[in-house]
């Protein structure tokens, strides 16, 4: 029973490795620029199957990583640029905009790359199990998973609290229109920013299409997860979304260990206790 | 004696760093004109939303006619007859004039629940919108969209508003506000033709209006009373004119 | 309403009560839909429109009032004049408790009421040894109450078209009423509002639920239509696309949801005969109604007549 709880810890860490990937991009996008960009869900998809061919072809993990973001990065660019510049603050708007995006990036996947659910190969030194200390065998990618998700927490901690940059994202989460006065470009940190969202949310898809494969539907189901994620840690906040993402995270793999039928029940119901007690989650502004 | 009308004690108003209302404790007997000046920045508004419940104060205690209502919501003190208007022009801009009307005459009253009839089903509601209206000179645009309206107007239809939620009491925040001279002409003269039994404070930057409209006034200076008195001990103040002419 | 909108909905009136005789099965079927969807487009266009809160659950509430139909009818025999009532009040009571979402605002809400939305799919399609997981409930028989029973498509059919008929009157109703002027005026600054005496939240919860009440009358109507219902029917997507319809429609308006409804199910059912690429066609429709034509297509019908009297 021990080994059991102690296997849904890792399970839940590591998910949440993954979750924090995809949700830091979406919380700082609403927190910077205050965008809904619900086409996320399809960025993680449309980064996951461009990775996936970029492994194939070059036959190296790191390779479909950084292809699988930058095709992310490039999109991203242009439905900032061409649609999303269009309806500014309107978040209904945004919604709308990004969902159908959304539609159209996924249903194009499915014709391009068929409905079968496919897996990123991962690095063979990454393959296989894993012995821990106390004997317990665990996937050695999903355990690599759990460092790579806290390297790059740990770099965007750094980027958001000790930069200057980071010092400037940070005033413009608090007040955008100081931002403005304050004399910086804030056209070229939009586009960083977002970038850096795009990047993210790309990359998490080669990350998370080597062990939870890629299928069309993938980009709803991680997006939901991100949302709750970024309800619970509150809109905006990178802190929130770590923790948002541990909680989730183990919130799911007990769930589905325990209670498998009512798993995603055990995983809102938190929240909507949240939701009563404090709207804007746990690290959110107030509204 | 007769309840004061609004009574402050120790009223004291925090957001993170800034002390925006410091210790302010005033009285307004009923049926008084109080005017409330002050620099930019004084907290006056700040102040006004205390009283109407738009913000919580951070320590201190509001009283409507002896009654504490500090912990009411604002809507429940708008029922027991507090009004105001606000500086920037909070109308409803997609709806037409007489439907801004009715909807504060609806405020307090149970009409506002019905979902089985319409309004026009009830003429009543209707003509007192009108002669709501025709108080501020509207009653001609009453079915125009207030996005038509010019800014002049919109403060008068502001005022409309907050005249029509049956107050006893009045706030009205800069009601004179970006108003050309005729303008704030007319809306002086319509607040002093209203009647006694509403008591009024006002917060004015226009001396002249404030003076002429005010039986006391008070001055509010980085959160804190100066100087209370007639408007004729206010203008004589020195303190008070150190801290417009900046002698600070 | 105005003198040509009343005459444009006595016009299509008129010919939807002479389709059966007109046009065979197909027709008879798709436009049973697009009157079922109208209905659910117009719970959400209640909320978006008068009040302005965008709601992305409501198919939630479309499907748990479906599924109690299905479940009680099917597996526990009840006949339509318990099982319909019941699946009614179960849609219904779902909006009660989901209400609270009326604590939030603008996109707080919005999210809520998805996550709020996919709490229900994932129940319906993970507790399958009560719901049958993604097979769903089959065998759903016409409704039937007493001596009046439905046993054709196209009693079906008049049966949908009578309760649309009624719903869009009594929607007429509540558009003029004092309360929904009270949501408009929410709507435009529910500070004023508050001022003006409005406990705001309550308003706001009371329309939630009315709003609910409707989608879920919906769905009852949906599942004695399809007599089958899935996991699908509390989807994301469905959600999402009634929202599209009430928008492409015209939102704030009467007959604008199910304009929405005839051109959004159209549109599905005539490209996907030829053309694979349907999610990708809606995508497309989001986003040109989004950036060129929010107001939709009453509301661009009623900019060309202000321009038009104008001039």
């Amino acid at each position: 029973m021990l080994n059991g709880a102690i296997l849904q810890v890792i399970n839940g860490i590591s998910f949440a490795a993954l979750l924090f990937l995809l949700a830091s991009g979406f919380t700082l996008t609403f927190g910077v620029m205050r965008v809904v960009n619900m086409a996320h869900g399809a960025y993680y998809l449309l980064g996951g199957y461009v990775g996936l061919a970029a492994v194939r072809a070059s036959g190296s993990f790191a390779v479909g990583i950084v292809a699988g973001g930058i095709a992310i990065v490039l999109i991203g660019f242009l439905i900032d640029r061409f649609l999303l510049r269009r309806v500014g603050e309107n978040h209904l708007a945004q919604v709308l905009l990004t969902v159908g995006i959304a539609f159209v990036i996924g249903d194009l996947s499915l014709h391009i790359w068929g409905g079968d659910s496919l897996k990123v190969p991962v690095p063979s030194y990454l393959n296989g199990p894993f012995e821990l200390p106390g004997g317990l065998i665990y996937p050695a990618y999903r355990l690599a998973l759990i460092f790579f998700g806290a390297f790059i927490g740990v770099l965007l901690w750094l980027l958001y609290r000790r930069t200057q940059i980071g010092a400037v994202i940070r005033a413009g989460v608090d007040d955008p229109e100081q931002l403005s006065a304050t004399g910086i470009n804030v056209g070229r940190l939009f586009i960083m920013v977002s970038a850096l969202a795009s990047f993210l949310a790309g990359m998490s898809g080669v990350v998370g299409g080597a062990f939870l494969t890629i299928y069309p539907g993938a980009e709803w189901e991680i997006l939901v997860y991100a949302l709750v994620v970024v309800i619970i840690g509150g809109l905006g906040s990178l802190e929130g979304a770590m923790v948002g993402a541990l909680i989730v995270g183990l919130l799911d793999a007990f769930g589905r260990w325990l209670l498998p039928e009512f798993s995603y029940f055990v995983l809102f119901a938190p929240m909507a206790i949240l939701l009563l007690v404090r709207p804007q989650g746990l690290f959110g502004k107030e509204f | 004696m007769k309840l004061p009308a609004i009574e402050l004690e120790l009223i004291s108003k925090q957001f993170g760093g800034l002390l925006a209302v410091d210790a302010v404790s005033l009285m307004v007997a009923n049926g008084e004109r109080r005017v409330l000046i002050g620099p930019n920045g004084a907290g006056k508004t700040t102040l006004f939303h205390c009283i109407s419940g738009t913000l919580q104060p951070s320590s201190g205690c509001v009283k409507l006619f002896g009654d504490d209502v500090t912990k009411l919501t604002e809507n429940r003190r708008t029922e027991l007859g507090m009004g105001r208007t606000f500086q920037i022009s909070n109308v409803f801009t997609e709806l037409s004039l007489l439907e801004n009307v009715v909807l504060a005459l609806m405020g307090t009253v149970s009409r506002k629940w019905t979902v089985h009839r319409s309004v026009g089903h009830y003429p009543e509601l209707r003509s007192r919108a009108l002669d709501g209206l025709d108080r501020v000179g509207l009653k001609a645009r009453a079915d125009d969209s207030v996005n038509d309206l010019s800014y002049g107007d919109r403060r008068q239809l502001e005022m409309a508003l907050a005249l029509n939620t049956n107050p006893k009491i009045l706030l009205l925040d800069e009601p004179c506000a970006g108003l050309s001279p005729s303008e704030r002409q007319g809306i002086a003269k319509m607040i002093s033709t209203l009647p006694r039994d509403i008591t009024l404070i006002m917060i004015e930057h226009d001396m002249d209006i404030a003076l002429a409209l005010a039986d006391s006034v008070t001055v509010l200076h980085r959160g804190k009373i100066i100087v209370e008195g007639s408007p004729a001990e206010v203008q004589a103040n020195s303190e008070v004119r150190d801290v417009y002419f900046g002698n600070i | 309403m105005s003198r040509t909108g009343i005459l444009f909905a006595l016009f299509v009136l008129t010919f939807a009560i002479l389709l059966p005789s007109l046009a065979g099965p197909f027709w008879i079927g798709l436009v049973t839909q697009i009157l079922i969807f109208g209905l659910l487009a117009l719970s959400v266009d209640l909320l978006l429109g008068q009040t302005g809160l965008f709601s992305l659950c409501h198919a939630a509430f479309f499907a748990i009032s479906a599924y109690t139909v299905a479940i009680l009818q099917v597996r526990y025999g009840l006949p339509t004049i318990l099982a319909a009532p019941a699946g009614l009040l179960a849609g219904t009571l779902l909006s009660v408790v989901f209400g609270v979402s009326v604590r939030t605002r603008g996109v707080y809400f919005i999210l809520i009421t998805i996550a709020l939305g996919y709490i229900v799919w994932g129940v319906l399609l993970r507790w399958s040894s009560f719901t049958g997981g993604d097979n769903g409930v089959t065998n759903v028989p016409f409704p039937s109450v007493g001596v009046a029973s439905i046993s054709t498509q196209t009693e079906y059919y008049y049966f949908v078209l009578a309760m649309i008929s009624v719903c869009t009157l009594a929607y007429r109703v509540f558009i003029n009423s004092p309360f929904a002027l009270v949501l408009r005026g929410i709507k435009g600054s529910e500070t004023r509002m508050r001022s003006l005496g409005y406990r705001t939240g309550a308003h706001l919860y009371v329309a939630f639920v009315i709003s609910g009440l409707v989608a879920s009358l919906a769905g009852v109507l949906y599942v004695y239509y399809n007599r089958f219902v899935n996991p699908a029917a509390a989807s994301f997507p469905n959600s999402v696309e009634a929202t599209l319809m009430a928008i492409v429609g015209g939102s704030g308006t009467i007959l604008g949801p199910l304009i929405g409804s005839g051109v959004i199910l159209g549109l599905r059912n005539w490209v996907s005969g030829f053309f694979e690429l349907y999610a990708t066609l809606i995508g497309i429709v989001f986003i040109v109604t989004v950036l060129w034509a929010p107001q939709g297509i009453l509301g661009l019908f009623n900019h060309l007549q202000i321009r038009r009297r104008s001039s």
